[in-house]
């Protein structure tokens, strides 16, 4: 019973196993209310709530109603007991929509495990919160989703996707979009198990948004493999359907193949709109069922009803698929999927290999296709269920491309253990893949079937036999034979009763037969005679039926059988009284057949037959009888009645008409029932639909190909970006400024919304394409993000403090709740780019703000009114990795111009006393590369008007860390000696690098490279009094405090933010746990140097830093600590 | 996505139901589908989708109880089915089997792990290490002290450390004194002998089994000194494709204790280990039955738990069958078993007796399939071989150990 107890507790007798019960909660299932609950409920301890909510637990799983208990229960959702929670919560998810009051009662306790530190409460709060689905609360769920898909737990984010789901079913529609953008967010995450709850979020929210996954389309491609299995399979639907849209079909695919010869077809034509499928020659050595293919791939495309519908009634206005809605193998949107679904078709969940065969079979070029043959047969080894439905997509792959099939025969074959529905479509299939070479085998499989105990499978078994003949022409003699043989069996002989499983496998026979002789009647001329004179011997109404029915037909086919009509129908008169009913209506249609037909000396004997026959049934116990024989009484008077002269005129119409009539009747004429493939539909492999053969809710077909164009990827952002514009433009007088900047971005994200000025909105649309390129090499979107902001800054370095605050009120809760949807747009896409790298936040817009510090090198007062100031520069050098890039700004505060300003290296003056020798400076300064200092000479400014100001960009190689480098500075002819001190932060440049490679560097330098220092912070109390006025959120006192200090740092060292790690503190006040990493290399050496910051302290109050800096070069890294420490410390300047 | 799960006893009781999404579902389902499941028979039974008039089901019966999944939308149904399929190997694995009164039994634990399991109709987590850390089985630790101090938790107060690493299917760091891995092979022969006698079909489908204990974060490789006979693959979702791809390397950070590394299909071979050969002749009303068994190929160890099992056709009225070794027994449902264990040296176990026909048939026409059944420890009957077993970083005490077992899978000889 117990693993503990396996052997022994088997051997246990039953009373004994009354002991293993004990412990168990087997007396709540049996007896939950023999106790009073409602004291329970109330109780203080966790014990005897538990069982209180064991027991309203066992009621609702023997489906009693208990919600009568729910204020109770809602009560204890404050529980600090993690059973008792989740037991709570399982009660409340019952019950919540039924008593929506109550259930709102539990929203503080929700909002309070949400800040909770044990991730686990918080992934179940918000499961839950989001499970009960009240509208009321739907924004307080939104924002609570919102935050956990930035939370650092995977856990956390995984479960903030699922929650988007329940969100979008509340169906309100202003939240739409911002469920999307958390969509958009999460599919972004760097974990696997995030990104395939995404994609499930993403199926169920927003299908149709694939420009969501054009963005991310190559990491998801990569990252596919390692997403759960679950994810996997909603995640490769997704993918394919995304590269449908974009590229169209695969000209190589099977989907097209026949497209092709068709276009070409009806092109030679010209007027021929008509496909004539059958007629099309198709070069594919025979491998497809080229009409079968074409109504799949149709299938695919436009749901079946739609194509079927439409096809009744006119099959030309068919979708054609031009040269512009297919790719080629080639592409490699096409490549990666197909690349990154292959190894899946490894996959333990059967599932995922079907989803994976799926892909292969629309995309992959034909002959690669057999691939997913061999895992499709592997996981036919799986639990019966899935065998069932893998075969059921089997069919339809084996019925559309035999030949992938065919030499895998043996997998097909019928074990006793398969269900009667498995060996059905088993033998289905087999009947389609049988080739010459195989049918052989297959028939002595079918051989041994027939023999089965169950019979109805020895039926099916026959069927297959016929199927098998009418493909393959060759066969049909040796069918037939064994067919024949069958039937003379004389277990089959006996008379049955007509529910006899028996019976059903000789009409199956018989049917069978029939099927196969309608191929080619002549040859078969023997068979019908042997058929006829076992009539004898076949008791089952139906075969006879049958039987009788082919003499009418074939009556006149070939030499033999005109001859036996006598004697048959003689046979069948004599019979007709004990025939069956549709034995007698069979008999009654083949007499009147023969007698239409019948010409010369046997005419005189049917008509005697006939009539005795017609008598006969006039006389009938059934009306059904007596009514067919009323009819045919009429009918062959007319081949008789052209004899009779003495006819008049009318009647002889009225007889011509009969004749006709009858002709119609019985003529031969039976058309080719050929329809019958019309009436199949197909479903995309792996649906639903595709099992239960109607479109189930919610299926689609795929998209229209290339129904997603190019720009389709980027236009909410370009509109976006539009409604931004004045936005901005109005309070930032710099935003137009900043917009040439973006050509830096490496990834879409940023440059959409770094953009700030209305020019920049037509500028996204250009980088667009370049962009998503590029971003496929950068894995973590939001990290390489946050680098190029930081790369920006140099240009943006004048832009206003007056942008923090906007972003701000923008991003506050309000924007959520009082939605207005034409104003919202910006204030959602705000709140998007706050949270666009969910786990870890990311401050994009941090770059835009950072001030680089400007130091004074020349003050009016020693310059003769000339003031030059500089600062440094995040730009590297293109000349040598040693130089440091300086900005300089010359001004000149005189009244009087000044001329021939010029910058130069003190020990190079000193050699060269002249002004005017920048030439020969430079070649000095490059020679003594190796240990002096060197400054690129500045372009001289050969006059600066009064208030003017001009700007250099200096290129200056520092000759140590610390110490000051001596300046000479040249203006009207006048020497002035000038010191510039180095910054140690800008010694390095951004090193880009995402979290996983951060902390692996990290591991590889421990201890002597580990150097840590703590501080104190209070840069961000200014800005949390700033906006404290505006009620503020927590969350964004969080935020104000981690832009603040990224801020600080991008501003004082050329380095790249790689995260910022958020706590969700139990506090909401304690900031606590936040954690900014930031990466740079040393510009000499290349050596990266790491520095990781934690906070520890209350938002409001001066925070306490540890900042802690990894470097293999140890005297540079300490440098460069106490460097951080110092411009932390110094105060803010606004 | 699924909306709601029941879990049927095999009387057609409803024993737990657990609603998944906001679009509830009535148990009235159950009873159209047990109705259904009574007028239609095993038929229905074996269907594993179902379209109802209001709901789609997908239905996956183990040991006698049925799991229900009902969804109103299009879905893969293979995700249903799997997932119903993960939820009783799961909940089979926390009670040590299944039946009506362990679910009942422990109904809390079941909903524990659903709720787990699945959320809003989308599965979360799967991986049974994980929930194992989340919610603890059933043992009889918890119990005894439940009865004692009346009071236990079984839900686990942290989050487990691997929902958030790189390889979720590890639980985060285990120590142990001892560092043991143990590989298995078990392989299953599906061979289908036709009336003839011919081998129609005969192939292995096996499975790597590995039982690790090992501490830290192990990186395992294993190769074969023939991968080249493998048919094909199934991997568990720790091995790296892509060292496979390029050189038959299984490469994996291995779940802690028992898994499935993966599964393999051998295919044609050549011969089984032992024969069967039925005879049935028919007259005048009677059958004579005779049944040889005996070693075809040596394998070189011994067989055991030889077992012939066979259907009696419906048209035979009774049965009398005896045999010289072992022991044969006729089950209530018709079939009739004849377990022979080894096979022994001095004689061949013949199985022979008559069956009586119904009075109106004279000769028997429909021939039962004999299933065989059959265990040979330490033998791989594909031949496929372990080349060898690294671990990347060596703990100071590691013990590898490997064993092999074949037994019958589909094994069928028709008659």
């Amino acid at each position: 019973m117990f693993p503990q107890f396996g052997a022994t507790a088997e051997t246990l007798s039953k009373a004994s196993t009354m002991v293993f019960r004990i412990g168990t909660d087997a007396h709540l299932y049996d007896d939950p209310d023999d106790v009073s609950i409602a004291p329970l409920l109330d109780s203080k301890f966790d014990s005897e709530k538990c069982e209180a909510l064991k027991r309203l637990l066992a009621q609702i799983a023997q489906g009693f109603d208990v919600s009568n208990f729910f204020p109770q229960v809602v009560k204890n959702v404050a529980s600090q007991s993690l059973e008792v929670k989740k037991l709570v919560y399982l009660y409340l998810l019952h019950y919540a929509e039924k008593r929506p009051n109550e259930a709102l009662l539990s929203i503080n306790c929700f909002q309070k495990d949400l800040g909770d530190p044990n991730p686990l409460v918080r992934a179940w709060a918000l499961r839950t919160m989001a499970g009960i689905r009240l509208h009321v609360i739907a924004p307080l769920v939104l924002v609570a989703v919102g935050k956990c898909a930035r939370d650092p737990s995977v856990y956390v984010r995984k479960c903030a996707a699922n929650a988007l789901p329940k969100l979008h079913d509340l169906r309100q529609e202003e939240h739409t979009s911002a469920v999307e953008e958390i969509v958009g967010i999460l599919l972004n995450d760097h974990s696997p198990g995030v990104v395939g709850a995404a994609a499930a979020a993403f199926a169920s929210v927003c299908p149709y948004n694939l420009s969501l996954i054009g963005r991310n389309y190559r990491k998801l491609c990569e990252i596919l493999p390692d997403v759960e299995e679950w994810g996997q399979i909603v995640l490769i639907g997704i993918l394919l359907r995304y590269v449908i849209a974009r590229h169209g079909l695969v000209k190589e695919s099977i989907m097209l193949s026949l497209h092709c010869t068709e276009s070409s077809h009806s092109e030679k034509d010209g007027s021929d709109v008509d496909f004539r499928l059958l007629k099309v020659p198709i070069d594919m050595s025979g491998t497809c069922d080229s009409e079968f293919v074409n109504m799949v791939s149709k299938c695919y495309i436009e749901s079946p009803d739609e194509y079927l519908s439409r096809s009744s009634y006119t099959n030309r206005v068919s979708f054609e698929l031009n040269g512009t809605h297919f790719t080629s193998k080639t592409n490699d949107d096409v490549k990666i999927l197909l690349y990154c679904t292959s190894p899946l078709l490894w996959s333990n969940n059967s599932a995922v290999v079907l989803s994976a065969a799926g892909v292969h079979w629309v995309m992959a070029p034909k002959e690669d296709i057999k691939r997913i043959v061999k895992p499709l047969l592997f996981i036919l080894r799986s639990s019966n269920a899935s065998k069932y439905v893998v075969l059921c997509n089997i069919q339809v792959f084996a019925k559309a491309m035999p030949s992938l099939f065919a030499p895998y025969y043996e997998d097909l074959f019928i074990c006793s253990s398969d269900s009667y529905q498995i060996k059905g479509l088993k033998l289905e299939i087999l009947s389609s893949i049988a080739t010459d070479s195989s049918i052989s085998s297959i028939f002595k499989e079918f051989q041994d079937y027939i023999r089965d105990p169950d019979r109805r499978f020895a039926a099916d078994t026959i069927a297959a036999i016929g199927l098998c003949a009418q493909r393959l022409p060759n066969m049909a003699y040796s069918c037939v034979d064994g067919l024949l043989a069958l039937t003379k069996e004389d277990f089959l002989t006996k008379d049955f009763g007509s529910g006899d499983q028996e019976a059903g496998v000789l009409i199956q026979a018989i049917m069978s037969i029939k099927s196969i002789i309608k191929q080619d009647p002549p040859s078969h001329e023997k068979v019908i005679i042997q058929l006829v004179s076992s009539l004898d011997s076949i008791k089952v109404p139906a075969a006879r039926a049958m039987i009788i029915w082919m003499v009418g037909e074939y009556s006149s086919l070939g030499e033999i059988i005109p001859r036996m009509l006598t004697t048959v129908l003689k046979y069948l008169a004599w019979c007709f009284t004990s025939e069956a009913l549709e034995t007698k209506l069979q008999i009654l249609n083949t007499a009147s057949k023969v007698l239409l037909c019948a010409t010369g000396e046997d005419l005189w004997t049917f008509k005697k037959v006939f009539s005795y026959l017609v008598e006969l049934a006039e006389c009938d116990l059934n009306y059904d009888v007596r009514d067919r024989a009323r009819l045919l009484k009429k009918l062959p008077s007319c081949n008789l009645g052209s004899q009779g002269p003495e006819e008049g005129t009318n009647g002889l119409n009225e007889k011509n008409v009969l004749h006709v009539v009858a002709k119609c009747i019985f003529g031969r004429q039976t058309r080719e029932v050929k329809a019958e493939s019309n009436n199949y539909r197909f479903y995309l492999p792996g649906s639903l639909s595709q099992i239960v053969l109607h479109a189930a809710p919610g299926y689609e077909p795929l998209p229209k190909p290339c129904s997603l164009p190019l720009d389709d990827l980027n236009v909410p952002e370009g509109t976006h970006a539009v409604e931004k514009g004045p936005d901005y433009s109005g309070t930032d007088d710099h935003g137009t400024s900043s917009g040439p900047l973006d050509e830096e971005s490496a990834s879409d994200y940023d440059s959409q919304h770094s953009i700030t000025g209305s020019s920049g909105s037509g500028r996204s649309d250009d980088n667009e394409f370049t962009s998503e390129e590029n971003d496929n090499a950068d894995p973590l979107i939001q990290i390489s993000d946050v680098g190029n902001a930081s790369e920006n800054q140099n240009g943006v370095s004048q832009s206003s403090p007056a942008n923090l605050g906007e972003l701000m009120s923008n991003r506050a809760l309000e924007s959520w709740l009082e939605e207005q949807p034409g104003s919202s747009n910006p204030g959602i896409s705000e709140q998007s780019q706050v949270c666009k790298s969910s786990a870890r936040i990311s401050i994009r817009d941090v770059g835009r703000q950072v001030k680089p510090k400007s130091y004074s090198l020349l003050d009016p007062a020693n310059g003769n009114g000339l003031k030059v100031d500089y600062s440094f520069s995040s730009e590297i050098s293109s000349i040598s990795p040693l130089l440091v890039c300086i900005e300089v700004f010359f001004k000149n505060c005189s009244s009087e111009t000044i001329m021939e300003i010029t910058l130069v290296d003190e020990e190079s003056t000193r050699a060269l006393d002249s002004a005017d020798q920048a030439a020969a400076v430079n070649e000095s300064s490059m020679k003594s590369y190796d240990n002096v200092p060197t400054l690129v000479p500045m372009e001289e400014i050969p006059s600066l008007e009064p208030g003017q100001t001009t700007r250099r960009l200096l290129q200056v190689r520092f000759h140590h860390h610390l110490l000051p480098l001596k300046l000479a500075l040249f203006c009207n002819g006048k020497k002035l000696p000038i010191k510039l001190r180095p910054d140690i932060g800008y010694f390095v440049k951004p090193l880009p690098m995402d979290v996983e490679a951060f902390t692996d560097e990290e591991s590889h330098l421990p201890g002597m490279f580990e150097y840590t220092r703590s501080c104190t912070f209070t840069d961000h109390i200014g800005e949390l009094n700033k906006e404290s006025g505006d009620g503020l959120l927590i969350k964004d006192k969080f935020l104000a405090i981690c832009e603040s200090l990224a801020l600080k740092m991008l501003s004082n060292a050329n380095l790249c933010l790689v995260s910022v790690d958020m706590p969700i503190a139990a506090n909401l006040d304690d900031a606590s746990g936040l954690r900014l990493r930031f990466s740079c290399e040393i510009l000499s050496s290349l050596i990266p140097c790491l520095i990781t910051i934690t906070v520890q302290g209350k938002c409001c109050d001066p925070l306490n830093l540890f900042i802690k800096v990894n470097c293999e070069e140890t005297v540079f890294g300490l440098n460069l600590m106490n460097r951080i420490v110092n411009f932390l410390v110094e105060p803010a300047l606004f | 996505m699924l909306q709601c799960i029941f879990l049927l006893s095999d009387s057609g009781e409803v024993m737990l139901e657990k609603q998944l999404t906001g679009h509830r579902v009535d148990r009235s389902i159950c009873d159209w589908f047990w109705d259904h499941a009574i007028s239609q028979g095993d038929a229905f039974k074996s269907q594993p989708v179902i379209a109802s008039p209001t709901h789609y089901l997908f239905q996956v019966v183990r040991e006698g109880i049925t799991f229900l999944a009902c969804t109103q939308v299009e879905m893969p149904p293979l995700m249903g089915i799997e997932f119903l399929c993960r939820v009783a190997d799961v909940l089979s694995d926390y009670l040590g089997g299944l039946n009506e009164d362990v679910i009942k039994d422990n109904f809390v634990i079941v909903y524990e792990l659903l709720d787990e399991m699945i959320d809003n109709g989308f599965p979360l987590t799967t991986e049974p290490n994980i929930l194992r850390e989340m919610i603890a089985p059933p043992n009889i630790v918890s119990k005894v002290l439940s009865v004692v101090t009346g009071n236990s938790s079984n839900v686990s107060d942290t989050l487990p450390g691997a929902t958030g690493s790189c390889v979720p299917w590890r639980a985060a760091d285990p120590k142990y004194a001892n560092n043991e891995v143990y590989v298995d092979l078990v392989e299953e022969m599906d061979a289908v002998i036709n009336r003839d006698g011919v081998l129609v079909k005969c192939e292995i489908y096996g499975e790597v089994q590995v039982n690790s204990h090992l501490s830290g974060l192990p990186d395992l490789t294993l190769s074969f000194a023939n991968p080249s006979i493998l048919d094909d693959v199934r991997f568990h979702p720790c091995v790296r494709f892509r060292p496979w791809e390029s050189h038959q390397i299984l490469s994996f950070v291995p779940p802690d204790g028992e898994f499935k590394l993966m599964s393999y299909r051998v295919k044609k071979l050549k011969s089984t280990p032992i024969y069967v050969k039925p005879q049935l002749t028919s007259d005048a009303g009677k059958c004579r039955v005779n049944v040889l068994v005996g070693i075809r190929n040596d394998p070189g160890k011994t067989v055991d738990s030889i077992t012939v099992q066979f259907q009696l056709p419906p048209c035979i009225l009774s049965a009398d069958l005896t045999s010289n070794h072992g022991t044969v027994n006729i089950l209530s449902n018709k079939i009739c078993s004849w377990s022979i264990n080894r096979i022994p040296k001095d004689k061949a176990p013949s199985l022979s007796g008559t069956l009586v026909l119904e009075s109106e048939l004279d000769r028997l026409h429909v021939f039962p399939t004999f299933r065989v059944g059959f265990r040979i420890m330490g033998v791989a009957l594909s031949g496929l071989q372990i080349d060898k077993l690294d671990l990347r970083t060596v703990p100071n005490r590691l013990y590898k150990g490997f064993r092999a077992l074949t037994r019958a899978g589909e094994f069928e000889v028709r008659s």
